[in-house]
């Protein structure tokens, strides 16, 4: 057991150091000696057993003592511990592939393929009055009424919804990707606002004015929005000219904007969006599975396509 | 003798601060080198890189003139009568080889040897009795591996061509009674071969007193650099023997049928030698003389006493040959029983950056015959300090409480 061990580990340190790669290659005849049922006799697990008696009992006799009475018992512990840790190596990377996350969808723990996070990264959402937390399992499309939302790909039989906000980074983040899907796919898309910046929240207010004017434009203005610089969002000229140049009438826009209407009827999409039971943006679900965090691409693909997804 | 100041001759033994320097027991394998050494084969490279004996050219003569000194270097360290019986050969197996071959040995001749020759004194002779039918025939050794003069005696007989043996072993550092040895076999009207490997470098030898036919020598385990060896041979014997190899240099004329030998030695040096070597071998002889052979004996046998008593009460050890120290020269080879050999040189070298053999040193059949799977080789030379030892004492001993 020992070859196989010392096989794997040396061929990982063989990639930095030729003395290991010699070593390794060592390692490999001793296994292919084993798993051919001939004896190991070219003193490989002999020589390395002595360098490691050697380099531990420097430090402690009695630890050399046991691992010189022990070493098959040990060998085999660690056999049995590689074994396992290659299995959960290879499950975390698949997951990682699959999920954007070492361990599974929406799982915050730490991934050492993804050391920041960064799949998992949101702007929550201020609602201090819920009851309990949310968590990823509670998030649902049902009973939420999307009716009222402007719906791109109408006829498709996968549906893609995406919370996001036009000042959070992570949604500015998701969004391309999300839209690259879309073209692709072709599924349908529902794009639902949920200010998580105060600075940014009239943006709400004018999307659903866009939509109201000219549905059409409305997938435009969105992604003029999440392409411009973040800072432009705040800028009042700015949405007047991404408008103007969209071909929409602004000072209109801007009077359905601060219209009281339109603010309640807003009001009544955030609460729609609120029954989702989202707890921050990006939140998109594909085909009602709930991904949280800005996702690599093929994550998004994979959700709607499986695994061979190109 | 000035151990410290010796040492700071030794690159290898002063390493740079906070480097951990070696401790290095494997002298019976072949020796460190002095910086003397070292700068001459650098010189040579550098200022001299020419053939000896060949172009008439100043280069080509500085190197000529090297050459000879060192001949004439080797023939005062071992008494010879002349340089001309100084023949340059690559080790002590070529010189080896270079007497089995040349010798003219006839089918039923004998070669008498003993029963712990390194593979470089046996295998030349199996080839040749494969060959030519040669007999050998083998002196046991006393129990404790010292030589039996008396066995000697019993296996010389009118049959006995030659007899080759070992001078000072490599395997327990035991040497033979060389002057009874030689003075015997030419009672027996026998000639004698002697390989001094491991006799050269730690104790006088003295090729006129002894009488002795042949005696050969290897340059690495004498300070030397790797590669280089003489073949020390009685001129008239010389003269009289064909060469081994042939070709370039070996030949005052040649026509295309036929060609006129050089006289010795340059009619066994064939082909473009290791002048470097050469150059190289020669100030290392000059080397030892300064040191001198009481100051490298005396010191040896501290170390070797030192080493002795430190372990020989370790449960299951035993020392391979006698157990006073005083008749294994430089060498304390041993083996505990149940534990690997190269187990205990690998550790020793992993825990205390202690260097020794370990395994059969090149003696397989006399590990075959007791066996014994191998042994461990602790081999001192006069650079080696008492601490040294005491550090491959302690080390053993720990290791010993581990396995």
């Amino acid at each position: 057991m020992f070859c196989i061990v010392a096989f794997v580990i040396l061929s990982i340190l063989g990639i930095f150091s030729a003395t290991n790669r010699s070593l390794a290659k060592e390692a490999l005849d001793c296994v292919l000696r084993r798993v051919t049922l001939r004896p190991c006799n070219t003193g490989f697990d002999e020589k390395m057993k002595a360098r490691i008696l050697g380099s531990v009992i420097t430090r402690s006799e009695n630890a050399a003592r046991l691992i010189n009475s022990h070493f098959e018992l040990l060998s085999w512990t660690f056999f049995i511990l590689m074994f396992a840790s290659s299995i959960y190596a290879v499950r975390s990377s698949y997951l990682f592939y699959v999920t954007g996350s070492c361990n599974g969808l929406n799982q915050t723990a730490f991934c050492v393929l993804d050391p920041q996070g960064s799949s998992n990264q949101i702007s929550g959402i201020d609602e201090t009055c819920k009851v309990k937390p949310t968590t990823a399992a509670d998030l649902t499309l049902s009973g939420v009424n999307l009716t009222d939302f402007p719906i791109m790909n109408s006829n498709s039989k996968d549906t893609i919804v995406m919370i996001g906000s036009y000042g959070c980074d992570y949604t500015r983040k998701a969004y391309p990707l999300v839209r690259e899907l879309v073209d692709k796919s072709k599924a349908s898309f529902i794009y639902l606002d949920y200010p998580v910046k105060e600075k940014t929240d009239y943006l709400s207010r004018v999307g659903f004015c866009v939509a109201k004017q000219d549905p059409g434009k409305y997938w435009q203005f969105n992604d003029t929005l999440f392409a411009a610089d973040k800072a432009k969002l705040e800028d009042v000229s700015f949405i007047e000219e991404t408008l103007t140049g969209l071909g929409m009438d602004s000072k209109a826009i801007g009077f359905c904007a601060s219209d009281p209407q339109t603010q309640a009827t807003v009001t009544q999409q955030l609460d729609q969006i609120l029954k989702t039971n989202f707890y921050g943006t990006p939140t998109v679900f594909i085909n009602g599975d709930p991904l949280i965090g800005p996702k690599p691409y093929r994550v998004y693909a994979i959700k709607l396509r499986g695994l061979w997804y190109w | 003798m000035d151990i410290q100041k010796i040492r700071r001759d030794f690159p290898l033994l002063h390493n740079g601060a906070g480097q951990k320097t070696i401790t290095y027991l494997d002298n019976a394998c072949q020796s460190l080198r002095p910086s003397s050494v070292i700068e001459a084969i650098n010189q040579y490279y550098a200022q001299s890189s020419a053939c000896s004996g060949r172009s008439m050219h100043r280069l080509a003569a500085e190197v000529t003139r090297s050459c000879d000194q060192s001949r004439s270097a080797a023939a005062k360290f071992l008494n010879a009568g002349r340089k001309e019986e100084i023949v340059f050969t690559r080790n002590t197996t070529e010189g080896i080889n270079l007497v089995a071959n040349s010798l003219n040995l006839q089918k039923d001749d004998v070669v008498l040897l003993s029963d712990k020759e390194h593979n470089s004194n046996l295998i030349p002779w199996q080839v040749l009795s494969r060959k030519k039918g040669i007999a050998i025939r083998v002196i046991p050794s006393h129990p404790d591996n010292t030589f039996d003069l008396e066995a000697y005696e019993k296996c010389l007989d009118n049959k006995v061509r030659l007899v080759s043996l070992g001078s000072t072993s490599n395997l327990d550092g035991t040497s033979l009674p060389a002057a009874e040895v030689v003075k015997k076999a030419h009672q027996n009207g026998s000639l004698v071969l002697l390989d001094a490997a491991q006799a050269a470098p730690h104790y006088k030898i003295d090729v006129k007193a002894l009488g002795v036919d042949f005696l050969a020598l290897s340059g690495h385990k004498m300070l030397g650099p790797s590669g280089t060896g003489i073949l020390y041979g009685k001129y008239a014997l010389l003269d009289q023997l064909d060469p081994f190899l042939v070709g370039g240099d070996t030949v005052a004329s040649s026509t295309y049928d036929s060609c006129e030998y050089l006289p010795p030695p340059e009619k066994f040096e064939a082909g473009l030698q290791d002048y470097a070597g050469i150059i190289g071998l020669g100030a290392a002889f000059q080397y030892l003389q300064n040191v001198g052979w009481n100051a490298i004996q005396k010191q040896e046998l501290l170390l070797n006493e030192c080493i002795t008593s430190g372990i020989r009460n370790l449960p299951q050890l035993k020392i391979i040959g006698p157990a006073d120290p005083k008749l294994r020269g430089g060498i304390v080879s041993f083996y505990i029983e149940g534990i690997d050999s190269h187990r205990i040189a690998l550790m020793l070298d992993q825990m205390a950056n202690i260097a020794v053999r370990s395994g059969q040193h090149c003696v397989h059949s006399w590990f075959n015959a007791h066996q014994i799977k191998g042994s461990v080789r602790a081999s001192v030379y006069f650079y080696n300090t008492i601490e040294e030892a005491t550090l491959f004492v302690t080390s053993l001993q720990k290791i010993r409480k581990v396995l």
